[in-house]
């Protein structure tokens, strides 16, 4: 028990990390606002935790700092010059109506930052999807003087990207303030993959899903450029690190996580192939909640099966080295 | 073991056919979004159910139970047509935009369900005060979902602009709804499980007082 406590703290630690590290990259392409933006909603979150705790009776633990990750992850899914008012809304969604309502960190059905993302896009997504270009650094309140459309809106519709792949690699193109930062993600990906951070099969269903299906139906008339950028643009590397891997949510087992995974990044592969919706990896990993759900209702089945069956074995093993020392008693 | 007494005035707030037994909750998710979409659905709502519940409370009680909820709901399609026409007139807007969740309203469980299970258990009298205190509850709560959707989701009242900075416009959607209801829900049940405390434990202390 203390072991698996101390895990979920360690998870949050390394998570938290490679956070820091994509905030502090938005921090250099936007400026102090991005950073104020993150620190807002992380605040309002751990508020929001610390006084929905206390109304359902608990007390705050250290494992409810996860609620502050997953305000990073929603803060970093954010255009720079968000209202901080939307964004304080959103934080206090994620954690009482995406969370603590279902149950709170132990009951989690999806991600609070996905979910979050969800409301802001339905309720201000004209707000959410302009951002401003990037290294147009913005003071804590101030407001960029033209707001343009991200990289993905133009991939989705044209099926090509003006930028050069040193560029994109970098995340030096319009889109979210953290989740453009191509090497920076598969860094972080590879780490909290070999520390056992995130769920590996959940990452690599839905990476391999949105490449496969990218070159078998490409968004443009180039199948190498859709499959590159497909994985680049959309939040689709974003979110499939800290959205579709997440532990809490994703299936324990592997073989099941990657078909969990594969099934989000087909599914919104497709949404943004003939809707040209953007992100909406984010959107279709909210909805497939009860996909995980089932998935993880059939792991508990499976592990209940296997142990009976290994009680069975026991007893026969047993019962057959009972007669073993039976026979043995009488022949001597 | 303390078994509470049902009361007359249990429709408003002590068992509200919203907020506890989740009746009649689709019109108030799809459409009470704005106070005069609530307005006509209050109407007709209280009009349908009133008039049905105390016109089927006439139907022999020997008839089986699946041959009286057919005619009651007969009975409420009946009272329905009138009803619709009179709205028609007064909300003609309201009664368009609510579509399919104006005639469904005849067949709420109000009439179909809780008049066999409750209403008409009762000695008429009681029965007609309890009814109406069940559509009181049920009127009160679509008012204040809408009262607060409208405000937050459009930034009026009643179509009145109103003074809101951050519209939350997602709050006018049917999800919004489900959200709103669902806390409104919880918050419900959170009081009334302190006022039951509360009230048990006062009475306990007068018991052992005695």
């Amino acid at each position: 028990m203390l072991k698996k406590a101390r895990k979920e703290r360690l998870i949050w630690l390394d998570i938290m990390m490679t956070l820091m590290a994509l905030a502090l990259m938005s921090y250099f392409y936007y400026g102090i606002r991005s950073a104020a933006l993150c620190g807002i909603c992380v605040a309002v979150s751990l508020v929001a935790e610390i006084i929905s705790l206390r109304l359902m009776g608990r007390h705050f633990k250290a494992d409810d700092l996860t609620c502050t990750s997953d305000a990073l992850i929603f803060a970093l899914m954010l255009p720079a010059c968000m209202d901080y008012s939307i964004a304080v809304i959103a934080s206090v969604f994620a954690v009482v109506v995406a969370k603590n309502v279902f149950g709170g960190r132990k009951n989690m059905i999806f991600s609070p930052a996905a979910a979050a993302y969800v409301f802001v896009l339905t309720s201000w997504g004209s707000k959410l999807l302009m951002f401003p270009e990037p290294h147009s650094r913005l003071g804590v309140f101030e407001k960029p003087d033209t707001l343009t459309h991200s990289a993905s809106y133009s991939f989705n519709i044209s099926g090509k990207l003006d930028y050069t792949d040193f560029e994109v690699l970098l995340g030096n193109f319009s889109g979210p303030a953290g989740s453009v930062s191509v090497l920076l993600l598969v860094i972080s990906a590879v780490i909290l993959i070999f520390r056992g951070d995130i769920s590996a099969g959940a990452f690599l269903g839905s990476i391999v899903g949105t490449g496969l299906f990218a070159f078998i139906a490409p968004v443009g008339s180039s199948r190498e450029d859709s499959l590159s950028y497909s994985l680049v643009t959309n939040m689709v590397l974003f979110a499939s690190v800290y959205i579709i891997a997440d532990k809490r949510i994703a299936p324990k087992r592997e073989y099941f996580a990657i078909f969990y995974g594969l099934f989000v990044a087909v599914f919104a592969y497709t949404l943004v192939l003939t809707t040209a919706k953007e992100n909406a990896i984010v959107m279709v990993s909210v909805l497939f909640t009860p996909v995980a759900l089932g998935f993880k209702n059939l792991e508990k089945k499976i592990s209940l099966a296997e142990q009976e069956e290994l009680v069975k074995e026991t007893e026969a093993a047993d019962e057959t080295a009972q007669e073993i020392t039976e026979e043995a008693i009488v022949n001597e | 073991m303390n078994e509470r007494r049902s009361s007359i005035f249990d429709g408003v707030l002590g068992d509200n056919a919203v907020l506890s037994g989740l009746m009649v909750i689709s019109p108030v998710i799809i459409c009470g979004n704005t106070i005069k979409n609530a307005e006509a659905l209050i109407c007709a709502f209280s009009a349908i159910t009133f008039l049905s519940v105390l016109i089927a409370s006439f139907v022999p009680k020997k008839l089986p139970y699946t041959v009286k909820v057919i005619i009651y709901a007969l009975i409420s399609s009946i009272v329905y047509l009138p009803v619709k026409n009179a709205a028609e007139k007064f909300y003609p807007d309201s009664i368009t935009r609510i579509g399919i969740y104006f005639p469904l309203l005849a067949v709420n469980s109000l009439i179909i369900l809780q008049s066999e299970a409750r209403f008409f258990k009762m000695k008429k009298p009681r029965m007609l005060a309890s009814l109406t205190f069940y559509i009181i509850g049920f009127d009160a709560v679509m008012l204040l979902t809408a009262f607060i959707r409208e405000l937050l989701a459009y930034g009026t009242i009643r179509s009145k602009m109103a003074d809101v900075n951050t519209l939350i416009s997602g709050l006018g959607e049917p999800f919004g709804g489900f959200i709103l209801l669902g806390l409104m829900c919880g918050a419900y049940r959170k009081i009334r499980s302190i006022a039951r405390k509360e009230k048990n434990t006062g009475s306990d202390l007068n018991v052992s007082g005695k």
